[in-house]
């Protein structure tokens, strides 16, 4: 009925408007959809989402669109829930207008609308890191973050060759995205002859994590490793480890050096390291977009922003080599892309949509994230 | 090294929390016969308030402290007014649905004006603990515990030794009966709302520090909070107390000798444990009047 009804007032709305003097290049823009998490748990990513994503835009448009068309956003909340990105995702490809989609962050959120985005037709963007969501033959599926098969690669070998750490813990949370990463990283140690003295999994969103801590403090372990998406389960987990004495090196996934959970856990994160897929002294374009961030939303920006802004880069550019918005051109251009310069990297997509292949490794020098390396794998 | 101790002082911690927002259900229970479903909303108004004050204005911990619960307590006669009073002859499920009506305006008001990034508020001591033994003190958990030490002795007394305490029973019992008796019924509703939403709120500035102050600690506490309500039995102040310990401690046990991933499982497994082997809850006698 809703539907029905809004098609019906933009039937409307468009006859009118093509009636009016307004010339036709007003309205013939670009459209690219976007499902973010404006309200719960994860509305604050949600907003650095979307500002990414409308920088993406301001830039493109800047250069000239494409086409000699302007690029156009069009967002849905996905509330932070699994059947809330669902709804915002088919009411996206619903309109039948867009020329290609960004999703989630989350993996878990991801899984949820793989059907769904294999039917749509069209480019899907994503931001989630659990490998194998770009691996069940979805042509149409674009990841344009590193993912963690990479991320698990790099931790294992900054901890193993550069801190020289053999007694590992593997905390993570127990969703789609923690599960992968242990599994990966397990893997990639496991190729560095190292087996874990302790895997321990937890739910997201917890008061007090006293049982996890003392299970690595039991372990023994020399090196922590996390797998965990929230900045506040970073946070109480920063803190508890100190107060219980656990000074052992910690390499965690991105959110360890987010600007939320720097700013939640204070002094308690100083010296950990984390893989961060965007760090602003990586590359040129990732200055560039630290600049452009800075001056619009008045906070540095993260992990969690730079993948739209590349994401919307990468449309327009492959718009303007198809020479046409159709879908299956628009997929070739994305696929045929060699070296495309962005803030989270160089992209190279491969068969399966993946463009990345490489992270770098970010130390918290007392509450500032400073660059340490880049490594990158070919395959 | 044994981890029991350790395990135990963090399970009444925790535990001490979801007592004390337990305690404000009660009592709104006990003297309004509301089941109030934004009692966790209270907690996380009262921890705004506090980072207003105290970050925002830089007032002083203990000035700011003061100012927030007054002010809450102010806000649970403004909520009375708004989601009871007007539905207060219609029963008890009607002022459910409007206190849930409640929640949903109050969490979605602060995301709005507030933003949904997460603030950070300073526990009354800055030192974060000390040892004793191989036990960590979190001093915040000693804090939640002995305020909540405190306001379970000051609730007992009122309820049980005070004539306002016995004004109070009386109105939850019967308010018309209440009224033909003298008492000022009005008074005491609205009074136990504000003194309801200011415990909330004093609940909520205390766990701030541990759980940072965002839109979702309300739910995070509330849920647990209930879960004790029906442990120790609806409407008990001991069970009250008895039912957010024991699940503090059964959560926090579970989690570490059993399985991490289960831990929210074994609260409510003890709920349904309880509603089986004893339906009216550890301390509960009272079942046949709600029923």
């Amino acid at each position: 009925m809703a539907l029905s009804r809004r098609f019906a007032l933009g039937l409307i709305s468009a006859a009118a408007l093509a009636g009016s003097l307004v010339p036709a290049a007003a309205e013939d823009t670009i459209k690219i959809g976007m499902a973010a998490p404006l309200t719960g748990v994860a509305a604050e990513v949600g907003h650095f989402q979307q500002a990414g994503a409308e920088l993406g835009i301001e830039r493109v448009n800047a250069e000239g669109g494409a086409l000699g068309r302007k690029f156009e956003l069009v967002i849905e909340d996905d509330q932070t829930t699994n059947p809330g990105i669902v709804l915002a995702f088919s009411r996206l490809i619903n309109r039948g207008d867009l020329v290609a989609v960004l999703a989630s962050l989350r993996s878990t959120q991801v899984n949820a609308i793989s059907a769904d985005a294999k039917r749509a037709g069209i480019p899907v963007f994503f931001g989630g890191t659990d490998p194998s969501l770009t691996q069940n033959g979805n042509p149409w599926f674009f990841r344009t973050r590193p993912n963690d098969s990479f991320s698990a690669k790099v931790i294992a070998d900054y901890g193993v060759n550069t801190l020289g750490k053999k007694k590992w813990a593997i905390v993570h949370s127990t969703d789609a995205f923690g599960t992968a990463g242990a599994k990966a990283l397990t893997a990639s140690l496991k190729a560095l002859g190292i087996e874990p003295v302790l895997v321990q999994g937890f739910n997201n969103s917890q008061a007090d994590m006293t049982p996890i801590v003392l299970a690595v403090r039991q372990s023994g372990a020399d090196i922590i490793a996390s797998y965990t998406p929230l900045e506040t389960d970073v946070a109480v987990l920063a803190r508890q480890f100190k107060q219980f004495g656990i000074n052992a090196p910690w390499v965690g996934s991105a959110s360890v050096a987010s600007t939320t959970a720097l700013q939640l856990a204070g002094p308690a994160l100083h010296g950990t390291f984390a893989v961060a897929d965007y760090n602003s002294a990586a590359n040129d374009e990732a200055k560039v977009y630290f600049d452009a961030f800075s001056k619009k939303v008045g906070r540095p920006p993260d992990y969690t922003s730079a993948w739209t802004y590349d994401s919307i880069r990468l449309i327009a550019e492959a718009v303007k080599k198809a020479g046409s918005t159709e879908p299956a051109k628009v997929r070739e251009a994305l696929l045929s892309l060699k070296d495309f310069k962005g803030a989270e990297g160089t992209y190279n997509f491969d068969q399966n949509g993946d463009g990345l292949r490489g992270y770098n490794i970010v130390r918290n020098d007392k509450g500032t994230i400073v660059f340490e390396r880049h490594i990158a794998f070919d395959k | 090294m044994s981890l029991l101790p350790q395990l135990l002082f963090t399970g009444i911690g925790i535990g001490s929390i979801y007592a004390m927002v337990a305690l404000g259900f009660v009592l709104l229970i006990r003297s309004a016969n509301v089941v109030n479903f934004a009692q966790g909303e209270f907690s996380m108004l009262g921890a705004y308030a506090m980072v207003i004050l105290l970050t925002g204005f830089g007032l002083n911990y203990f000035v700011s402290l003061g100012l927030a619960v007054v002010a809450m307590a102010i806000f649970g006669v403004v909520f009375a007014s708004i989601t009871y009073w007007p539905l207060r002859d219609r029963g008890q499920i009607p002022v459910i649905i409007s206190t849930i009506g409640a929640t949903i305006l109050l969490s979605n008001l602060i995301l709005a004006t507030y933003g949904p990034s997460p603030e950070v508020l300073p526990g009354l001591f800055d030192g974060a603990g000390f040892l004793v033994g191989n036990v960590f003190m979190d001093s915040q958990y000693l804090t939640i515990i002995a305020v909540t030490a405190v306001l379970v002795g000051l609730q007992y007394l009122i309820f049980e030794k005070t004539m306002v305490g016995k004004k109070l029973q009386a109105t939850s019992q019967d308010k018309e009966m209440a009224s033909l008796l003298g008492i000022p019924v009005i008074a005491m509703i609205f009074g136990t709302f504000a003194y309801s939403a200011a415990l909330g709120g004093l609940a909520g500035i205390l766990v701030a520090p541990i759980l940072f102050v965002s839109v979702g600690i309300g739910p995070l506490i509330a849920l647990k909070a209930f879960a004790a309500n029906i442990i120790g039995g609806f409407g008990s102040i001991p069970g009250a107390i008895c039912g957010g310990l024991i699940i503090g401690i059964v959560e926090t046990l579970g989690a570490s000798y059993i399985s991490v991933p289960y831990k929210d499982a074994f609260a409510f497994l003890m709920l349904l444990a309880v509603l089986l082997v004893r339906p009216q809850g550890l301390f509960g006698e009272r079942i046949a009047e709600k029923a």
